[in-house]
């Protein structure tokens, strides 16, 4: 896909509202043909993190759950509250009969050859984010969407989010000028670690640690600022054009080999700048977004939203003959330009679209599936973010500018 | 087998401090056990708690009253759990208590006498017959609008027993888990010792003791009107309330109640609160394994103390208090 075909979607975007409004309107008797039966390749904390989600949703039932670490299976089938058949290699997953859809949720460097297979397989696929590691890996993924027929959704849950809806719907809008630049920060004070059973277990450790490792993980990139990035391609419209980046091992010094701290800043087509930082050592400004647009700002978190006015500016040119009859007063002091402090206009959503953001964005798949509609954050959506995050750590590995292609490969 | 170390950490959730202590081989393994059990605390809170404006219960909230809400597995067993003890105390435990708790202001700190009217206008979208429990579509319906769930009664010890739990399966065989102190599980024991001791304190004194017990394998919970409480025209309110009638139970400074599991115990403590001494042990009898201590009086008055099935003494250390303090004490 190029860049004309991306705006095109916003029209998609429009459309496919409608179902977030239908998960309101649904009744609990689900009809047989309605029933969604799923299977899960991946049943880490993320993994079980979505079981839950998706199983507060009428008719989905699992049907099957996959990992390769033995104690992913009890405690899948503590969620599901019963004997849900279990998997050791997904191929056999994907074989079993009277499965309408896979999750797939295993470390990044997995997700291209599980998606593909599944779809190749005939299911319907909700892959986490990032889409995949490379950018091979994301066009992996578009081709076989493409060849397959079957729907891809991507875990990028912002698409779904009410305050970051409507912070598109004014943005979009024209209210708050030119939007030229957006600031986002995922700050945390962790070592992002987790604690292995036998640290010695080199196997294990790179099993529960993928996210610390070049060969599983894209990093804080991918990991955090996916999430960022999609929503900064539906601001600015398209992907970037190019991006350079910083970063590096300088506190966690662990054995780690991706980057404690990443820097990223992206440039758009229209004169527009996303920067991206993730940094392990500091949570002052945790999760957030700022957008900043000629006439205006809007600061979103994970569950709210704020907005601020530009404070006008004096008009220049105006007659002032007073001053030359009357003077002006003299005084020994200066207005410094101190941060705003003010506390903003809360961002409002329409009742009826509050809500959790996962649960929205997990229903929306489930009833896409179940009307046949395409999903908005589909592998048009997944592709521009996976590659953003993809060419911005190469940018960091490389230190210099990298640029993007102007045209999706096709494979 | 290899000597274990008693290891120490909390984290803040639910509004309260949660403290564990266990029994680890060594300091990497007990970093492992926190962080499962604090990672499990916070899934808990993320998934419960009233004030996470995208839990799973605020979810529940926002949509019952318009239709059937499908929920998780676990999320149902939750409710089912809470609503079984609502049809056992006749009402005395009650999840959709939340509008009476604003009302009376206990929720934000602005609290009020609330007139007739309002009572009544709240009574109204309060009382557990008016939500609808679907095990066959694993559905929540309320029948009336305004009526909400509110997971304050049972919440802590429910994850306290999710810790419980965990750490149970990774082989920990001697934890002390401790929500607020007022929900706490003892899991095995200390090396040579029988149990995890907790002492249940005078109400309002910590330094004076009425028992101490051991606990193994169970839990204690602790319902207590003396630190939330205001006073007006005379007379003292409290933040526990009888559902049915919408207003402060009088005279009760203190339950405390040992059973097995902490969500029990809690919703228990809090049954045994509001029903009293005569109704409660009506309950307690049909149950196994429960234990019941009361504190009778105002703040700042022990009147009476009664006991159910108590397996401790029960004792004042300092009689310094009111010499008409009796303890009672009533076996089955």
């Amino acid at each position: 896909m190029n860049r004309r075909e991306f705006i095109g979607q916003a029209a998609t975007v429009v459309a496919a509202v409608s179902t977030l409004t239908a998960c309101h309107s649904g009744t609990s008797v689900i009809a047989p043909s309605d029933r969604m039966r799923l299977g899960i390749i991946g049943v880490g904390s993320r993994g079980q993190d979505l079981m839950r989600v998706f199983l507060r949703i009428p008719g989905v039932k699992f049907v099957g759950l996959c990992d390769i670490y033995e104690p992913r299976f009890a405690q899948g089938r503590k969620i599901t509250g019963e004997d849900t058949p279990i998997y050791r290699d997904y191929r056999q997953l994907l074989d079993a009969r009277d499965m309408d859809a896979v999750i797939v949720s295993t470390p990044l460097y997995l997700h291209a050859e599980h998606v593909a297979a599944a779809l190749d397989g005939g299911r319907h696929v909700y892959g986490e984010k990032s889409m995949a590691l490379t950018l091979q890996g994301c066009n992996e993924i578009v081709s076989a969407v493409k060849q397959s027929g079957k729907h891809y959704q991507v875990g990028l849950q912002y698409q779904y989010a009410p305050e970051y809806r409507e912070a598109l719907r004014i943005l979009r809008s024209g209210k708050l000028g030119r939007v030229l630049q957006i600031h986002s920060y995922w700050h945390r004070n962790n070592s992002w670690r987790r604690a292995v059973p036998d640290p010695k277990d080199a196997q294990l450790e790179q099993l529960i640690n993928w996210r610390l490792y070049r060969k599983y993980s894209g990093g804080l990139v991918a990991e955090l600022g996916s999430h960022h990035i999609a929503f900064a391609n539906e601001v600015f419209g398209t992907f970037p054009q190019s991006v350079i980046g910083s970063g590096g091992i300088d506190y966690w010094r662990d054995g780690r080999e991706v980057p404690d701290n990443v820097q990223v800043t992206y440039r758009y087509p229209n004169g527009q700048t996303l920067f991206f930082s993730a940094i392990t050592t500091n949570r002052l400004e945790g999760c957030q977004l700022r957008i900043f647009a000629t006439g205006g700002s809007i600061v979103l978190t994970q569950d709210s939203g704020t907005l601020y006015y530009e404070p006008s500016t004096a008009q220049s040119a105006v007659p002032q003959e007073s001053i030359v009859d009357h003077g002006i007063i003299t005084a020994a002091s200066y207005k410094a330009e101190e941060p705003y402090k003010g506390k903003g206009k809360k961002l409002d959503v329409p009742s009826d679209t509050a809500g959790n953001p996962e649960y929205l964005a997990c229903n929306s798949f489930i009833t896409c599936l179940r009307q046949n509609l395409r999903p908005e954050a589909n592998e048009n959506v997944a592709w521009k973010a996976g590659i953003s995050v993809a060419l911005g750590n190469q940018a960091i590995d490389a230190g210099n500018k990298i640029v993007f292609p102007a045209d999706s490969n096709q494979t | 087998m290899t000597e274990r170390r008693l290891f120490s950490d909390s984290c803040h959730a639910m509004g309260t401090r949660v403290e564990i202590h266990l029994y680890a081989t060594d300091a990497n393994r007990a970093a492992l056990y926190f962080e499962m059990a604090f990672d499990e605390i916070r899934r808990v809170e993320r998934t419960l708690s009233l004030y996470q404006n995208q839990s799973e219960l605020v979810r529940i909230n926002r949509i019952a009253a318009r239709e059937a809400v499908t929920t998780d597995p676990e999320v149902f067993r939750f409710l089912q759990t809470g609503f079984e003890y609502s049809r056992r105390s006749g009402g005395a435990f009650d999840m959709t208590v939340g509008p009476l708790l604003r009302l009376w202001g206990f929720s934000n700190r602005t609290m009020r006498v609330p007139s007739d009217d309002e009572l009544r206008q709240a009574l109204a979208t309060v009382g557990w017959e008016k939500v609808a429990l679907d095990p066959a579509s694993r559905t929540v319906q309320f029948r009336e609008p305004g009526v909400e769930l509110d997971p304050g009664a049972i919440g802590k010890g429910y994850a306290v027993d999710c810790v419980a739990s965990l750490l149970r399966e990774e082989g920990v065989n001697a934890a002390l888990i401790d929500a607020g102190s007022s929900s706490v599980y003892g899991l095995g024991a200390p090396p040579d010792k029988s149990g995890w001791l907790v002492r249940v304190p005078l109400p309002g004194n910590p330094s004076q003791w009425l028992s101490t017990v051991s606990l193994r394998n169970n839990s204690l919970s602790t319902s207590g009107s003396y630190e939330k409480f205001f006073r007006w025209r005379g007379h003292n309110y409290c933040h526990i309330l009888d559902p049915r009638i919408g207003s402060p139970v009088n005279g009760v400074l203190q339950t405390t109640v040992i059973s097995e599991h902490a969500a029990d115990s809690e919703a228990l403590s809090t049954i045994a609160f509001v029903s009293g001494f005569q109704t409660s042990t009506a309950l307690l009898q049909e149950m196994k394994g429960i234990s019941a201590l009361w504190a009778l009086g105002e703040p700042r008055t022990v009147d009476q103390i009664q006991s159910w099935n108590w397996p401790a003494t029960v004792a004042i250390e300092d009689l310094r208090y009111k010499s008409s303090v009796r303890v009672e004490s009533l076996e089955t």
